[in-house]
């Protein structure tokens, strides 16, 4: 019954590190403009538009934080291993691996505005000096919660997987998870905040990012505030979900039916999540209703008119 | 990363070639192992094999849009195609990898549920974000109807779009995707433990209990790596993005099935000669 | 509706890159093997540095391929480079205990030898069975297979000063004064591995999706990699404190970080050179009508 409680109890702390971290890693990559949404910050100029946007081209959100994550656990694991308190060993694991990522953020933005000088986009070096550190700091509050939650499993929660597979694990499946969140958010409402709210971006409009906003000429900086209304804890929520879902389940379920239980409990939810989805989406086709005439409908007052 | 490059250089079909070269290098592969250890080992390569082509047919469910979906430009989830893979089939693989002392089954049975979970819930997440965040309903761009709701999508993508968010067939073809990609993530992973845990303690001359470190180590980083060979030849057939099971490039598969038998053989037969020889 | 992907032409053939990549990686991992005749392995940066070399050679090869339009992922050729390359790299460092020559010299050789071999072979299921139809896919993807397994040798030599199966799974414990050996605490058991693997997976992979675009330039690409292998260095010089005695470490750290500055002053002087201007808080230069 302890053991239990122990571990409910574990799950509950890593669920709320994860959502911690989640909401992070999406206003992370967002205020360095990462990932798919800055396939249009790189366009922008090619279409005549220049900015003042920080566009950090490293990969995709799941590997770099794959990197980063991994990179946090295992110089945590090294660091115990020479006797580190953890505490300390995952402090300065994640340090580490924040410079890395600060170092990897400035060498992405310089080398693709500086490969963009056929479209006379400037490399404006005061982003440099701005953006990065605000972009470090929040890329290690998801480092290290991220770490701190792998660490729980792996020494609280007794997974065979060492410390740092088990940050390169959770690194990737965090990347996917905010990405998935928190692009679509970053890349229509407010990259293309000029177009009109309820319908998706025209491929016309490509490339035409908001440059000047709210205070004289948009800086990446702003970003953070605007992905903390929606993006950021919708990315914290879905990553938290996940995680205390995922060990939740095992934790609570496992004894029953040797191990069976557990599956069961996963399907259960699946099921519950898929009934979830549905309803939002006959409530957004009930609510939004059509962009135009349904066919069927000019179709029967063709046929009438005939 | 697809709103980058230019034509994606895929040709249609199987080359004969091809599909020949592949089938004889799987049978070599297996011919080789059965050579050089039958019983155990090579039944685990046939398994290897089975979890690999597993993995490369769940990438092809997953709904991936690409540059495109960030913008509302395009149904399905903004992130690269092995990328999303990757992250669901790594969950399964932590889920499978915990449950793996419980027997055979039930580890695959979790680390199935545990890929579709993560699936199902940022699939969840995304619709929020389209619905409320962006305030666009579902709609696909390839099919006019879908087939599992018989929802019409025509009037339902706004203007100059080829359709935003997840409808329901592609909200059920990621949850798919990801049961399948943690069942393949899984299955190499317990393969490659139980070969690990049965052959090194002679190799390296140490108590069983006491290589499981070991064993561990060598089998997470491999099906890792393996994990992610599969899902790029998977994405290399897919070139971009794919609505779902209902998208026309999903009928591609068979090659995608081929390749990464081939490419699971191969890889599978240099980690399990690692152990017995 | 899209980003260009060019690669440039002119600078260094990639036949020239490829051969200065590979012999000097091989050469470098062979010098690790000197730390056996050592009494302190302070030879075990040259892992690192034929890591630098492998990172550098992968680049010019992403590069090469790319520009016969590979179009979908310039990460995912990373990806797949890793991933065939820790296969390649395990099973080679297994090579010397494996009963046909028992001399670790064979370590290194083999492993490219296994890693050309991996990647010819999943080049060409790329090409002809996924049908991707590029007609350099086959050689690039074997190269870029021999780049992850040095890559991953090479720093995980600079992490445990040797390359052999054995050194890397066993670590050692001082419990109460006693040494043991602690399977736990060793460069594979202790998951390690998984931080070389991801390290090279975005190394090899970020100086050409950073410097992609109409103007990217070859020495400057190439100078962003030998940076980020640099980079990569030094962070596995900290995790080697855990593996090799002081001495080794801190010398390891300081050829890290004299070759990460060195590396990055020149390439912020290269952005500087090919940037089209080089403002410092200035506003928004729209382009003239």
């Amino acid at each position: 019954m302890e053991e239990l409680l122990f571990g409910i109890g574990i799950s509950a702390i890593a669920g709320a590190l994860a959502t911690v971290s989640g909401a992070a890693e999406d206003t992370e990559s967002d205020i360095g403009s990462q990932g798919d949404p800055n396939s249009q910050v790189q366009l922008a100029p090619q279409m005549g538009y220049i900015h003042r946007i920080y566009s950090k081209a490293i990969s995709g959100e799941p590997p770099a934080y794959g990197l980063w994550c991994a990179l946090g656990a295992g110089l945590a694991w090294a660091l115990m291993a020479i006797n580190y308190n953890p505490v300390l060993a995952i402090i300065l694991g994640s340090a580490i691996a924040v410079f890395v990522q600060g170092v990897y953020a400035t060498t992405a933005y310089l080398g693709r505005t500086a490969s963009l000088a056929k479209f006379e986009q400037p490399v404006y070096v005061d982003l440099l000096k701005s953006v990065t550190t605000v972009t470090m700091a929040h890329a290690f509050v998801a480092i290290f919660t991220c770490v701190t939650m792998c660490f729980l499993m792996v020494n609280a929660l007794g997974h065979p997987f060492p410390l740092p597979l088990m940050g390169l694990v959770w690194g990737i499946a965090l990347g996917a998870a905010g990405s998935a969140t928190g692009n679509p958010f970053y890349g229509k409402e407010r990259q293309y905040q000029s177009q009109q709210f309820g319908a998706g971006v025209p491929i016309s409009a490509s490339g035409n990012i908001v440059r000047y906003a709210e205070a004289g000429q948009r800086s990446s900086l702003d970003n953070g505030w605007f992905t903390s209304k929606l993006g950021g804890p919708a990315s914290g929520l879905c990553f938290g979900l996940i995680v205390f879902f995922e060990l939740w389940r095992t934790i609570f379920f496992e004894e029953f039916a040797a191990g069976w239980g557990a599956v069961i409990a996963g399907v259960v939810l699946i099921l519950i999540f898929m009934i979830i989805d549905r309803y939002i989406e006959v409530w957004a086709r009930k609510t939004y209703g059509p962009y135009t005439e349904e066919k069927a409908e000019a179709a029967e007052t063709a046929e009438e008119a005939a | 990363m697809s709103a980058l490059g230019g034509a994606a250089a895929g040709g249609e079909g199987m080359t004969p070639v091809g599909i020949v070269v592949g089938i004889v290098l799987l049978i070599a592969a297996l011919g080789a192992m059965y050579f050089i250890s039958p019983g155990f080992a090579f039944m685990s390569l046939v398994f290897v094999v089975v979890g690999g082509l597993l993995i490369g047919f769940g990438v092809h469910f997953v709904p991936v849009g690409g540059a495109p979906a960030a913008m509302g430009q395009a149904p399905g989830i903004a992130t690269g195609v092995t990328m999303l893979a990757a992250g669901a089939g790594l969950a399964g693989l932590f889920g499978g990898a915990w449950a793996a002392e419980l027997g055979f089954g039930v580890a695959l049975a979790g680390g199935a549920i545990g890929g579709g979970l993560m699936m199902a819930i940022t699939c969840l997440m995304v619709n929020i974000i389209y619905v409320w965040g962006m305030g666009v309903p579902a709609a696909s761009g390839k099919v006019a109807k879908d087939p599992i709701t018989g929802d019409t999508f025509e009037a339902y993508k706004s203007q100059g779009t080829e359709g935003h968010g997840l409808p329901f067939i592609s909200y059920v073809g990621g949850v798919i995707g990801g049961c399948l990609g943690g069942l393949g993530g899984t299955l190499i992973y317990v393969e490659l433990l139980g070969v690990y845990e049965h052959f090194l303690p002679a190799t390296l001359g140490a108590a069983e209990a006491d290589i499981i470190p070991i064993a561990v180590g060598i089998a997470g980083i491999i099906a890792v790596g393996m994990f992610l060979v599969n899902a790029v030849i998977a994405a290399y057939n897919i070139t971009g993005t794919i609505e779902g099971p209902h998208d026309p490039k999903f009928k591609r598969f068979p090659r995608a099935i081929v390749g990464c038998a081939v490419a699971s053989a191969i890889c599978g037969l240099f980690a399990i000669i690692l152990a017995v020889m | 509706m899209s980003v260009e992907i060019t690669a440039s032409e002119g600078g260094m053939p990639h036949n020239k890159v490829l051969a200065i990549g590979l012999i000097g990686a091989i050469v470098c991992l062979y010098l690790t093997y000197v730390n056996t005749y050592l009494p302190q392995p302070i030879f075990s940066f040259f892992g690192g540095l034929a890591a630098v070399l492998a990172l550098w050679w992968g680049t010019d090869t992403i590069k090469h391929l790319c520009s016969y339009g590979l179009g979908t992922g310039v990460p995912s050729a990373g990806m797949i480079a890793l991933g065939s390359g820790v296969i390649a790299m395990i099973l080679g460092s297994k090579l010397s205990i494996m009963g046909f020559v028992s001399t670790p010299l064979i370590v290194p050789i083999g492993t490219v030898i296994i890693a050309a071999i991996l990647g010819i072979i999943l080049g060409f299921i790329s090409d002809k069975i996924v049908n991707m139809n590029i007609p350099v896919l086959m050689v690039s993807l074997a190269e870029l297979c021999m780049v992850g397994a040095i890559t991953i040798m090479g720093l995980a030599a600079m992490a445990t000063g040797s390359f052999v199966f054995m050194d890397l799974v066993t670590g050692n414990i001082t419990l109460f004064g006693i040494e043991m050996v602690d399977y736990n605490a060793s460069f594979i058991g202790g998951g390690v591995i998984a931080v070389v693997f991801m390290l090279g997976g975005i190394g090899v992979q970020h100086a050409f999706n950073a410097c992609l675009g109409p103007n990217e330039s070859q020495d400057r690409t190439l100078m962003l990699a030998a940076e980020c292998g640099f980079l990569s260095m030094i962070t596995v010089s900290i995790i080697s404190f855990a593996f090799v005695s002081f001495l080794a470490a801190v010398l390891s750290f300081i050829v890290s970080v004299l070759g990460w500055v060195y590396t990055y002053r020149k390439y912020f002087e290269l952005s500087k050179r090919d940037a089209f201007m080089w403002l410092d808080a200035k506003p928004i230069r729209e382009k003239e009508a």
